[in-house]
């Protein structure tokens, strides 16, 4: 039995994009042998420079990227072996995305109740209950009949948090979760998320939302050019990190959010 | 003029063609969108002899003209396999062929504005992509696509006219019919093309209504309206 | 008679093809563009011009052709009874419909800021719409109007309907209607004609339109 909830290992992953001339390619190193293990109930905040790469990294620890090399392990499975059922795997795990990305064509209600149907199987009450339950747990059951467009970035962004949590899958993986979002509307989402974390839920979360890390995060981790740097408590990185960089980005930060 | 719209054999056969013209429609329309849904998957997800398979399909039925299309299947086809096949099944199957050809394109597009931000949501709800597709994707690529299908209905509406040159009775064919009874030329095409006319504008009407009713509410392809 | 005789016949038709498909297309555009720029600019005419779009593109070609050569050939020989100028004409008033639309989207597409720009210079709205809006609109359609082409190119073949012009659907029903009736080879020599004529038009015209609207920042 394994003790902990997920596990990256010496994880590898790279990606072209566009370059600056016509017709070039860049190849972008953005997981450069990257270990990770998160037990039940931690919560864990990995930060650090825009484009180090810490969104590909919990992509591929959600398998919706694929790593190039290394493993990624969901409990004893592990899900970078050929073979194995990927739905299945992401079916225990909840992801929120930067972009919100709901379902557009729903209601907030139909955005949770589908996975529940379709993955889970349950029957149509069973599903519409435990998906209202979620949406009331992230306080938006009002909107339980809107659709994405008509609902406020705040709304929008917790209803994926009640999609993301109604499967009561292992971890929750949040990518930015609050970036994409106007500054007033942030803080109705670090509400819902702090909830989340007392109730002690397993999270792993990209953010840097410095305040947020503060006050919720167990363990921060410094994420930069692929690697990870240094991890610590917040109190480490708050007052004085071990690492160069560590102090560099610290200082650019505290600097910037003055609440 | 008018006169012979009271006579009733000149009405039947109104009616009568009418009927084809609107069945061939219809067919076309819905074939068209079953094979374009296929077609527009395959583009996007299929191998290179897939895709290359499906652009020289789409090429052919988008750079020859229909009617040309028609006498192939309703001549040569039969020639090639040497045997009798009904000209009304020939012309029914090649405007079904005709509008997927269209009908891919506009799909592969709608599909394309939407899939990669929600293919990923679905799959971190654990769901497959094949699932993905049907309850996500595709709703959503229907629903945007309607405008462009209305087009696609007027289009293949007008080019059902040229089935009554390979034998078929239709719109046109009546026409030509009550025209060689009645010699009033003039009085007889008005007829026939308001009556094209008021078809077209009540089935635009109808696509409307009904992408008003089903549209995703914020989300509305920018089209050349 | 063989493939290649047969090859040679159907390209006499080309010329024909081409002339209906070109004529068709400048009548489109000397229709279609004052009618985009009124019906947008002149709110009066609006009506009055989508009734002239809806009837257009609401009424088969090949319906008005028939109307027009056979009804009015007899009593207008001049000019109705030429079948080359009732497809010209009638393709021609249809692509004015279409290309109508076509540079509305454009007009649209531009922007009404580029041309209230021009009237803050000093322009009068016309000439602001001559000078500004007017080159940046046929920039924009590029895309549109080499598919609008392409379609006219296909729809030259209606002419068959009103016999008598030997361009390459015609050629390939006569291939067929005399001995020994091959009912093979002119239809499908004929299919990849008309591709080979259209392809290069749509693609090469959508291409250079993107890059220049790219270059021009639409």
């Amino acid at each position: 039995m394994a003790t902990f909830v997920m596990e990256a290992k010496n994880v590898y992953k790279t990606y072209t994009m566009k370059g600056d001339k016509k017709g070039e390619e860049k190849v972008v190193e953005a997981v450069k042998d990257v270990s990770l293990t998160i037990r039940k109930g931690d919560i864990k905040l990995i930060f650090g420079p825009s484009g180090s790469g810490k969104s590909t990294f919990l992509r591929c620890m959600a398998m919706l990227d694929i790593p190039d090399k290394g493993q990624i392990y969901l409990g004893d499975e592990c899900l970078t072996k050929s073979g194995v059922d990927l739905n299945k795997a992401r079916a225990r795990i909840g992801f929120v995305f930067q972009h919100i990305y709901l379902f557009r064509h729903l209601t907030a209600l139909g955005n949770v109740e589908l996975a529940l149907r379709q993955v889970l199987k349950l029957p149509k009450e069973q599903a519409r209950k435990r998906a209202l339950d979620a949406l009331t747990e992230v306080k938006v059951c009002d909107c339980a009949n809107k659709y994405p467009s008509q609902m406020s970035g705040g709304q929008a962004q917790r209803v994926g948090i009640a999609r993301a949590i109604a499967r009561n899958p292992d971890i929750i993986l949040l990518d930015e979760p609050t970036s994409a979002l106007d500054p007033e509307l942030t803080g109705e989402v670090i509400d819902t998320l702090r909830d989340l974390a007392k109730e002690g839920t397993t999270m792993l979360i990209v953010s840097h939302e410095m305040p947020f890390a503060k006050e919720v995060a167990e363990e921060m981790i410094f994420y930069d050019e692929g690697r990870i740097i240094e991890v610590g408590p917040p109190s480490l990185f708050f007052n004085a990190p071990n690492t160069d960089r560590a102090k560099q980005f610290m200082t650019r930060i505290i600097n910037r959010t003055t609440r | 003029m008018f006169e012979w719209l009271a006579n009733p054999t000149y009405y039947t056969w109104i009616l009568q063609g009418l009927t084809l013209t609107i069945e061939i429609t219809l067919f076309g329309v819905f074939l068209g969108l079953i094979l374009g849904t296929i077609l527009a998957m395959g583009d996007i997800y299929g191998g290179k002899i897939v895709r290359g398979f499906i652009a020289v399909y789409v090429e052919f039925f988008r750079g020859s003209p229909l009617f040309v299309q028609l006498f192939i299947a309703v001549y040569t086809i039969p020639a090639i396999l040497n045997i009798q096949i009904s000209h009304y099944f020939l012309a029914f199957l090649v405007f079904g062929l005709n509008s997927a050809a269209y009908q891919k394109g506009y799909l592969k597009g709608s599909m394309q504005t939407v899939l990669d931000d929600q293919m990923a949501a679905g799959l971190s709800v654990g769901m497959s992509r094949i699932q993905t597709l049907r309850y996500v994707i595709l709703p959503q690529a229907y629903r945007i696509v309607i405008p462009s299908w209305t087009n696609e209905f007027c289009s293949l509406t007008k080019s059902t006219s040229t089935v009554a040159f390979v034998g078929l009775f239709d719109l046109v064919s009546a026409g030509l019919s009550i025209r060689m009874r009645t010699f009033e030329i003039i009085p007889v095409w008005i007829v026939i093309g308001l009556i094209y006319l008021a078809w077209i504008t009540g089935v635009s009407k109808i696509m409307d209504i009904v992408y008003e009713r089903k549209k995703i509410p914020g989300i509305e392809l920018d089209m050349q309206s | 008679m063989d493939v290649w005789q047969q090859l040679i016949f159907l390209l006499e038709g080309v010329p024909l093809t081409l002339s209906i498909s070109i004529i068709s297309f400048l009548l489109g555009i000397a229709i279609g563009f004052p009618l985009a720029f009124m019906r947008v600019y002149e709110k009066e005419v609006s009506f009055v011009i989508g009734g002239y779009e809806k009837i257009f593109r609401g009424i088969p070609e090949i319906v008005l052709m028939l109307m027009f050569y056979f009804g009015l050939g007899p009593f207008f020989p001049i000019p109705f009874g030429s079948a080359f100028f009732v497809a010209a004409f009638v393709l021609g008033l249809r692509s004015g419909a279409n290309q109508s639309q076509i540079y509305r989207g454009a007009i649209r597409g531009v922007g009404d800021e580029q041309m209230i720009a021009g009237m803050s210079v000093g322009f009068s709205k016309w000439r602001s719409i001559w000078h500004i809006m007017v080159p940046q609109v046929f920039t924009f359609s590029t895309p549109g109007l080499g598919s609008e082409y392409a379609l006219l190119i296909k729809d030259s073949a209606y002419v068959y309907v009103i016999g008598g012009l030997a361009e390459i659907m015609t050629i390939s029903i006569r291939i067929k209607s005399t001995p020994p009736y091959d009912a093979i080879t002119p239809f499908v020599l004929a299919a990849i004609l008309y591709i080979i004529i259209t392809f290069p038009i749509a693609y090469y015209l959508d291409r250079w339109g993107n890059k220049r609207k790219k270059t021009i920042g639409l």
